[in-house]
């Protein structure tokens, strides 16, 4: 009964509406109107109706976050990285891909049940035709046939199932090993781990540790891919958890969002 | 009134602003060129870092509008900024930006880089597509986001999947000053500890 309602009040947390951090603020503007306070142009005003900026910033948890970061970070340092420099620099480019394209193929039965569950009839379609080609004619998913076919890889997961329902992303969450994601995301891992009929298979079959060496592998793929590119943000950036905040964020919202965003973005103004 | 009074200054100053909408075709020839030169530069290796890091800020200088994607990425804490952090923030973020970029792709060779289209946008500008194409390993899109003032085309924002880098910079470096007490005097120092690392 405890964790019935403790799990509702958590799910409670994911529907509650983002609250804008502040006020929408007004300025003085005392060349034009002494002590009044209105919005002087469009800029201006686009900003005072769309604090966007405080949404990006969902971190209620941060020193809690900060703190699973810097262990991964620390674990990083000392394990994963090494291992994949290492899984780098024995296993062949080409070899490495091929591991990568099989385990996307392995997923993509996830991808369907996702696709069906947003009422995405085609992209369910698509995505069972990807996965027929790729495991016959691209031999068991070693080779990503169906990209060159015109069916390029369309990632859905859990998360972006429940975001598509509505539920909106929740407090930012950064999850030991695992890395960013959010409230909401972390349902949807659980989610997919459940979903995945390799899973089912593995663990009914007794045969767990399949199930366990495939995350692993899967880990191992996805950390090696970005070892370039988490180094150089770690090098560049000036805050490298925010930056990793911001750039899991945006991505989320990204794929979340069917039909393309405006984005906010600098634009000219009149000072220029 | 107040309304009317309102409506009829922003009219006024949205003239003033003489932005004009961006002709797509001519924002894919301005960023074909650019990012050739930029590949050129960034990937020369007979060069120095310094002619380099030099070469990229002319780049930065001439063609990014650095105070208005500054005056963005610094965001609600512009406003409150004293003309003094203003300039020094502007300058710290321009040289940062070049140094970060200066040294970054030294170890690429031939890459290419292709215009794949654009997109005129609501808001005036345009958004061109284009990659840049690695011999080894994946090839990365970029998008740019262009505008047009005074007859002078610029760009304001680059895209990496989807992921404007204006707003993800202006996440950090809001992180960076509510950390620093809310005071913008923290991203200041923050970047100046970051340049002298790079040197």
């Amino acid at each position: 009964m405890k964790t019935f309602f403790t799990a509702l009040f958590l799910f409670n947390l994911m529907l509650t509406p983002v609250q804008a951090q502040e006020d929408a603020w007004s300025y003085t503007n005392d060349d034009l109107h002494p002590g009044e306070e209105v919005p002087i142009n469009k800029e201006e005003r686009q900003e005072e109706l769309n604090p966007s900026q405080a949404a990006d910033e969902n971190d209620p948890w941060e020193s809690f976050n900060r703190g699973v970061f810097w262990f991964n970070d620390t674990m990083d340092g000392f394990l994963f990285d090494r291992i994949s420099e290492m899984y780098k620099g024995v296993v062949p480019e080409f070899v490495r891909q091929r591991v990568g394209y099989a385990l996307r193929n392995l997923s993509e039965p996830i991808v369907i049940a996702n696709n069906l569950l947003q009422g995405e009839v085609e992209d369910a379609g698509d995505t069972l035709g990807r996965f027929l080609i790729n495991s016959t004619v691209g031999v068991a998913g070693l080779f990503d046939v169906s990209t060159d076919l015109g069916f390029p890889y369309k990632k859905e997961d859990f998360g972006l199932t429940l975001a598509s329902w509505g539920v909106g992303p929740g407090p930012y969450l950064v999850l030991p090993i695992l890395g960013p994601s959010s409230l909401r995301d972390t349902f949807g891992r659980i989610g997919d781990y459940g979903l995945d009929p390799i899973n089912w298979w593995a663990y009914l079959d007794d045969k767990a540790f399949y199930s366990n060496i495939r995350t692993g592998v899967q880990i191992l793929d996805a950390k090696t891919d970005n070892l370039e590119l988490i180094a150089d943000l770690k090098k560049n950036a000036v805050d490298y958890y925010a930056s990793i905040r911001a750039w899991y964020q945006l991505r989320r919202k990204d794929l979340a969002t069917k039909e393309r965003q405006a984005l906010d973005t600098p634009r000219p103004d009149e000072e220029d | 009134m107040k309304k009317f009074v309102f409506m009829f200054v922003s009219l006024f100053i949205w003239i003033q602003g003489a932005q004009a909408d961006v002709d797509p075709q001519q924002a894919e020839t301005f960023m074909a060129d650019i990012g050739t030169k930029v590949i050129t530069i960034l990937t020369n290796k007979s060069i120095s870092d310094q002619e380099r890091a030099d070469q990229f800020r002319e780049i930065l200088e001439t063609k990014f509008n650095v105070k208005s994607i500054g005056k963005f990425v610094l965001g609600r804490y512009w406003k409150q900024a004293s003309e003094e952090e203003k300039q020094r923030f502007l300058e710290l973020f321009k040289e940062t930006t070049v140094a970060s970029y200066a040294t970054r792709f030294k170890d690429y060779t031939s890459e290419k880089f292709e215009i794949l289209g654009s997109r005129p946008e609501a808001d005036g500008g345009v958004t061109v597509l284009s990659r840049i194409v690695r011999p080894r390993g994946q090839n990365i899109p970029i998008d740019w986001k262009v505008f047009e003032k005074n007859d002078e085309m610029r760009i304001y924002d680059v895209i990496l999947e989807g992921i404007s880098m204006g707003i993800t910079q202006r996440s950090e470096y809001s992180s960076v000053i509510q950390q620093g007490g809310g005071k913008v005097e923290a991203i200041n120092e923050a970047l100046e500890k970051k340049l002298g690392f790079y040197q």
